[in-house]
């Protein structure tokens, strides 16, 4: 069930108008009962794959507080080895599989292993993490190991975030199961907007430019040097939209509940370094990365080509988690090296600045900083798209010749798309620069407020895509 | 006490909820008809274009041969041969991109107004395999949805929700405002399928490239949808006495072996006695390039070759 389809939208009025009418107490049942339809929706048997990790962490967290010693870390530690024993069966095991025979035919070895055909279970990545950040905080002594099952299953399973995030911590999202939710009308509207914004972004940018990098993309050998560009750029653009988009209509979709998710977006684009984007890009993900992994490697804290190390580590295990593929396990590299990279340079670059006189030109220093971190993000995505290493390589070649006109074979689209771009661009620099005092969708005259609504419906239905499928973000 | 009062709170906080909302459903619903109203009147304002030729085909056309089909049949079929042949009047449906769902569609509309004396549907190669664009590509009929009923349930092919959104008086005309901006201009004048002759776009560049080998033993998924519509095509041409005439007009490739889908064409055509007529490899076209402008589309030399061919068997029959 797409967020972005007729059904979810029928969903979620009927289990929104349940969850107010139902008792407190029965509540949890509702919305677990709901998240289940939610899921089996996709593939009803992968339900048995979520069942199974529930119930092993369920417990797991229960003997983890109940233990001391090294009993408690063995809990630990066979609660993470169910979860990522689930994940690297389904969706690492014929990546790693492929890899062994490459490297065996290179020793004339036949890889006597076999591969298993599986649909990835949906979102798996999202709530395998999601439940381990519960045993670990258990771990940890920051989160009390629950003891209502419905209502630890629903911490896994809770439906707006199940697939796609934002990834939660136990100590942000639990105790919110447990408390009773008023119908309070200004968080009820709150969230309408949110889900509003998120379906625009999704309906009349991102799936309007995936019209144009699909075509470019799926055909790129028959595609100049401009056109990949141009799509690329749009790529950077639309799975912005994509992803942030899913989050707003989640965190919308919790709100209206009153429940509120972590923040998982702040206008990465309008970031001046690749560090600060990684601040605004994912935050669910990358502050996981931080919290259970980073810090475990011992962070900053170490000798400094030690903490280089833990940063490319981070970042490629970051790749992995998005795919099986060398196109993510590149992609999360290229993000570590920009990271190191600046940390490497930049005294040198203060200093280039200085002497060019940059830094004196505050706002001209801005900008450019900003479109060198969109530039650096754009080119890592190409590794994102592309179906494989060798095509990222021949559509980065083209795109290092660059000769040739822009490729459209439809006007509209190409003008939809700019539109949406510049629209987008427009709120979100608003938002940075100018904060709430100009808001149109926050304005203080309702007229404006509703005017606000009404053109951005009216918008979706006059420009935006219907038959666009599903969110990027699903298939990790 | 203090749960009474919090219980009063939400009450009124739920009035106070769908006040706004039945408000703003209000204020929704009468902008939407006004703009669905204008862009409505627009649309069918346009006397050009692809657009203009769908609503001409489904409302106005009254033409004895009919030809049906995608960019194959638009760009295949020449007026002028045939009207001189066969002294009938001609009009040309096809549309670019469009499979039989769409050929269906305008063929029951038609039906309903009159009854053609010779319908000539084109018939491609990969006619029955399943494409899910082919589903997307049916929002081409929304604006005729609600004043067509008869194309209702080809049209609610594309989506179970498809009623639910024609609530929407905008819907009908999603993505089309530049396209009705357009076609109520001149800006559209030049364009290349804006100049058509009753129906019928010329191609005029030539190929210049060596003939290719088109692999087609590889297994095609089949929709089985669209096996069901060409007989639903057949059916309705053979109940109200049109005389039907299902022809592969020529490829500039060469196949190994028949197309799946042209096999199935063929035994479905031979099960209702219907002339099924495969130009798709005949060598008079297959070695001279410069009769096509790609390997799927003749050019406009070529459509008059071939439409004479197509006009002098229905002319014999």
């Amino acid at each position: 069930m797409l967020f972005n389809s007729i059904q979810f939208a029928i969903f979620f009025i009927v289990v929104t108008c349940l969850y107010f009418i139902l008792h407190h107490k029965y509540r949890w049942f509702l919305l677990l009962a709901s998240s289940c339809y939610f899921y089996m929706a996709f593939v009803p048997i992968y339900i048995l794959i979520l069942g199974f990790t529930i119930i092993i962490d369920y417990y797991a967290g229960i003997y983890i507080e109940k233990s001391e010693g090294k009993r408690r870390k063995l809990f630990l530690i066979a609660s993470l080895l169910a979860n990522i024993g689930v994940l690297a069966a389904f969706k690492y095991y014929n990546f790693l599989n492929e890899n062994l025979s490459i490297f065996l035919n290179g020793l004339n070895y036949k890889n006597p292993i076999p591969y298993i055909s599986i649909l990835l279970p949906i979102g798996l990545s999202f709530h395998t993490f999601q439940a381990m950040s519960y045993t670990i905080e258990v771990y940890r002594g920051n989160q009390k190991a629950e003891r209502h099952f419905g209502i630890y299953a629903l911490y896994v399973m809770f439906y707006p975030q199940l697939v796609a995030g934002p990834i939660e911590r136990p100590q942000n999202l639990i105790h919110q199961f447990h408390e009773r939710q008023y119908f309070n009308y200004f968080r009820v509207v709150e969230g309408l907007k949110l889900i509003l914004w998120g379906i625009f972004k999704k309906l009349v940018i991102a799936d309007r430019l995936a019209i144009y990098v699909n075509a470019v993309y799926n055909n790129h050998s028959h595609h100049n040097g401009p056109t990949l560009l141009l799509a690329s750029i749009f790529f950077a653009i639309q799975i912005y939209c994509d992803f942030s988009a899913y989050s707003e209509i989640a965190i919308g979709s919790a709100r209206v509940m009153g429940f509120e998710l972590m923040t998982n977006f702040k206008r990465p684009y309008l970031s001046s370094s690749i560090a600060e984007f990684w601040k605004r890009w994912h935050i669910s993900l990358s502050t996981w990365f931080k919290d259970y992994l980073y810090i475990s490697l011992g962070g900053n804290r170490v000798s400094i080509p030690r903490w280089y190390l833990n940063l490319f580590l981070v970042f490629i295990i970051s790749g992995l988690w998005h795919g099986a593929n060398w196109t993510f396990i590149i992609w999360g590299a290229l993000n570590g090296f920009y990271l190191v990279f600046a940390i490497v340079t930049l005294n040198l670059r203060n200093k280039l600045s200085q002497l060019i006189g940059f830094n004196r030109i505050p706002k001209i220093n801005h900008i450019f900083q900003l479109l060198m971190t969109f530039t650096l993000t754009s080119f890592a995505f190409i590794f994102f798209r592309a179906n494989n290493v060798s095509d990222a390589y021949s559509i980065i070649s083209k795109i290092a010749k660059c000769s040739g006109t822009i490729y459209y074979d439809n006007p509209s689209t190409m003008i939809y798309s700019f539109f949406g771009i510049l629209l987008l661009f427009f709120v979100e620099g608003k938002q940075e620069f100018y904060g709430s005092s100009i808001s149109f969708l926050h304005n203080k005259h309702w007229i404006v407020r509703n005017l606000t609504y009404v053109m951005l419906i009216v918008t979706i239905f006059l420009i935006g895509v219907f038959d666009g499928g599903q969110f990027i973000y699903f298939q990790f | 006490m203090f749960k009474s009062t919090i219980n009063t709170i939400e009450k009124n906080e739920y009035k106070y909820f769908f006040f706004k909302v039945f408000i703003f459903l209000v204020m929704i619903f009468l902008i939407d008809f006004a703009v669905g109203k204008v862009l409505s009147t627009f649309y069918f304002k346009q006397k050009s274009g692809t657009p203009y030729r769908t609503s001409f085909s489904i409302n106005e056309t009254k033409a004895d041969l009919i030809v049906v089909g995608s960019s194959r049949a638009n760009h295949h079929y020449h007026p002028d041969v045939f009207e001189k042949e066969l002294a009938l009047s001609f009009y040309n449906i096809g549309r670019d991109g469009q499979p039989i769902f769409y050929q269906y569609a305008v063929l029951v509309s038609i039906l309903i107004r009159y009854q053609p004396k010779i319908i000539v549907l084109d018939f491609i190669e990969e006619e029955f395999v399943f494409d899910e664009s082919d589903y997307e590509r049916l929002s081409s009929l929304l604006p005729y949805y609600k004043s067509h009923p008869e194309i209702s349930s080809i049209v609610e092919l594309k989506s179970s929700f498809e009623k639910i959104k024609f609530i929407s008086n905008i819907y009908p005309y999603n993505s089309l405002l530049f396209t009705i901006a357009i076609g109520n201009t001149n800006l559209n004048a030049g364009r290349r399928n804006n100049n058509d002759i009753k129906g019928y776009v010329p191609l005029k560049n030539k190929w210049n490239e060596p003939i290719k080998t088109y692999n087609n033993n590889q297994k095609l998924k089949i929709d089985p949808n669209k096996i069901k519509v060409f007989e639903l095509f057949i059916q309705d041409c053979l109940k109200e006495k049109v005389k039907l005439y299902v022809v592969c007009s020529p490829y500039y490739r060469n196949f190994i072996s028949t197309p799946s889908s042209i096999k199935l064409g063929k035994s479905i055509s031979q099960k209702y006695n219907i002339d099924f007529y495969d130009f798709s490899q005949k060598s008079i076209f297959k070695n001279n390039s410069s009769l096509f402008s790609d390997p799927s589309h003749l050019n406009d030399d070529g459509a008059r070759i071939f439409s004479d061919s197509i006009a002098r068997i229905i002319g014999k029959n």
